[in-house]
């Protein structure tokens, strides 16, 4: 490589301002908002300092919501990983290449889908009287009826079954190619030890791939952060605040209900650092 | 056949039927009559009708969203390879000791929750007198495309042999000529990939369109789903039809993101 050249500089320098200032702008803006009392009604605003974030945590509502997210990203990471690794070393073991192939390329699919058509697309199979998907439970039980998106304790798992619908299938087959990565003789010496096969991969691959699949657990989490386009197509947040997340509420309480926008914001803010804190502690985890 | 390895066979069968089928069941409800949807048993042989279809392309509100889809998604793409291969080739084959930090700084615009940033722009964009404008759509859309562009051109970039460079420079180019004529054709699959994958991620975002726009710059998402809100009123073979042509263009890539993966998955094996 040459010493002397002005090609990184004028490569990224204008990159990086032009980012600079497309994100913090609107990130300082708003904290701006979020310490002053602007509504969607009305052109006139003033400071009130942290009153917004003090009134936040008497809000029964917000803290329903911040129970929810947290339920939700527990519920759709936990699930996606379960089912791509699963069906990830189902791939490795009981496919031929040829079906591999053809598996890929099915799996990619749900997550190509904008999440709104995803949505749409299960919000009709669950449809209670007319869903495909629960047409095996109107069969077997002579008619009976099962709405599980208007049920508040069946409501978050059928809209997290979507997210791990895309997600879980998706990442099933990024860990079948890791798994072909992986050098084949530590599997052949735990074979020729008698190893079963789902010990082959419980003490011998998926301990080899332990960095990889950490990576995209994180991956997971910070895309398990958008839930909004799912929840409000799928639910709108209901039954009551049974699915209500934190973007949710923002937005409703922002747009929809009231027209507090800085309200919102204050909370959209608290929202920013909990998650830029938590995901740059891990981060540096992952790399350290 | 061991019975493990049938029963492995079975539940993979059934995890592929799972991926397609109801996309494929959505797909062919926008070919019924109501009649054929609105049944408790449902129905796979019916008289199919394209009126469905025909309706939603005769609509100018479908046929706005899906122009402003295109033009906003096109034009943030365009810009994100303008601004983010650079930048990536850059981070890749010159790294200075802020390197590290650069990377850091780009994956970090990913934790920013899109709800955190619509509402500022909303209000900066209203006092710009730019609300529910593409160009508005179109720089907020940059910020995700740069970000999404240069975090995946910087590892193809490294994967291109070295000694390729190299030789060139010692062949009397200069470096952007390298990066021009060598870099950009040999990293030019993966590079690809990268791109279409940032086209997908604009494509499908749905809650920036939904708050900066209100009735001009519509994208087709969000034209989608008001379709819906009209609850059961809209005939459900319309609304599936809808659903099938806001699926389609990203499916489109299905081959070229497959492609990118396994790019990606054999130089890790080297």
């Amino acid at each position: 490589m040459p010493r002397r050249s002005s090609l990184p500089v004028t490569f990224i320098v204008p990159t990086l301002v032009i980012l600079l200032i497309l994100s913090m702008v609107p990130t300082l803006y708003a904290i701006i908002i979020a310490l002053q009392n602007r509504e969607l009604s009305s052109t006139a605003y003033s400071y009130v300092w942290f009153s917004n974030f003090y009134d936040l945590f008497f809000d029964r509502r917000f803290l329903n919501a911040v129970w929810v997210s947290v339920k939700w990203e527990f519920v759709t990471v936990i699930a996606t990983m379960v089912v791509a690794i699963g069906l990830g070393v189902l791939m490795f073991e009981a496919a031929s290449p040829r079906m591999r192939n053809v598996y890929c390329l099915l799996f990619i699919i749900p997550v190509l889908l904008p999440r709104v058509s995803a949505a749409f697309v299960w919000k009709f199979a669950y449809h209670p009287l007319y869903g495909i998907a629960t047409y095996p439970y109107r069969l077997i039980t002579g008619g009976l009826i099962f709405d599980p998106l208007s049920k508040p304790a069946t409501a978050l798992f059928a809209v997290a079954s979507v997210d791990v619908w895309q997600w879980g299938l998706f990442f099933a087959v990024i860990v079948l190619k890791l798994l072909e990565t992986l050098p084949p003789q530590p599997i052949e010496a735990a074979r020729l030890d008698h190893a079963k096969r789902w010990q082959i991969h419980a003490y011998v691959t998926l301990p080899m791939l332990k960095a990889p699949l950490v990576s995209l657990m994180f991956v997971k989490m910070i895309e398990s952060l958008r839930s909004f386009d799912l929840i409000y197509v799928m639910t709108r947040g209901g039954p009551g605040v049974a699915t209500e997340t934190l973007d949710m509420y923002a937005f409703s309480q922002g747009f929809i209900e009231s027209g507090k926008v800085s309200y919102a914001s204050a909370m959209a803010v608290l929202m920013m650092i909990a998650t830029v804190i938590t995901f740059t502690m891990l981060w540096k985890r992952v790399q350290a | 056949m061991r019975p493990g390895l049938l029963i492995g066979k079975t539940v993979l069968a059934f995890a592929g039927f799972m991926a397609v089928f109801p996309l494929a069941w959505t797909a062919l409800n926008s070919l019924k009559n109501n009649v054929d949807i609105i049944t408790r048993v449902p129905r796979l042989v019916f008289t199919p009708t394209l009126a469905n279809i025909s309706y939603i392309i005769g609509r100018d509100s479908v046929m706005t969203g899906l122009y402003n889809s295109v033009i906003a998604c096109g034009v943030a793409v365009l810009i994100g390879v303008v601004l983010g291969l650079p930048a990536a080739y850059s981070v890749a084959r010159y790294p200075n000791r802020w390197a590290g930090d650069i990377q850091f700084f780009v994956l970090s615009l990913r934790f920013l929750p899109p709800v955190a940033v619509a509402i500022p722009l909303m209000v900066i964009w209203l006092q710009l007198g730019l609300y529910d404008t593409l160009t508005a759509l179109i720089v907020t859309y940059s910020l995700l495309t740069i970000s999404v562009i240069m975090w995946l051109a910087i590892p193809a970039f490294q994967a291109v042999p070295k000694e390729i460079e190299e030789a060139a420079f010692v062949d009397g180019y200069g470096a952007y000529s390298v990066f021009w004529r060598i870099a950009l054709p040999v990293a030019a699959r993966s590079l690809i990939g990268a791109v279409a994958f940032s086209f997908v991620l604009v494509w499908n975002e749905f809650l920036i369109a939904l708050m900066l726009s209100s009735s001009n710059a519509k994208t087709l998402p969000i034209v989608a789903s008001e379709l819906s809100q009209q609850g059961m009123n809209v005939p459900w073979g319309i609304l599936n039809a809808s659903v099938v042509l806001l699926s389609l263009p990203p499916l489109l890539f299905l081959g070229v993101l497959s492609g990118f993966l396994n790019s990606v998955f054999r130089q890790k094996k080297t």
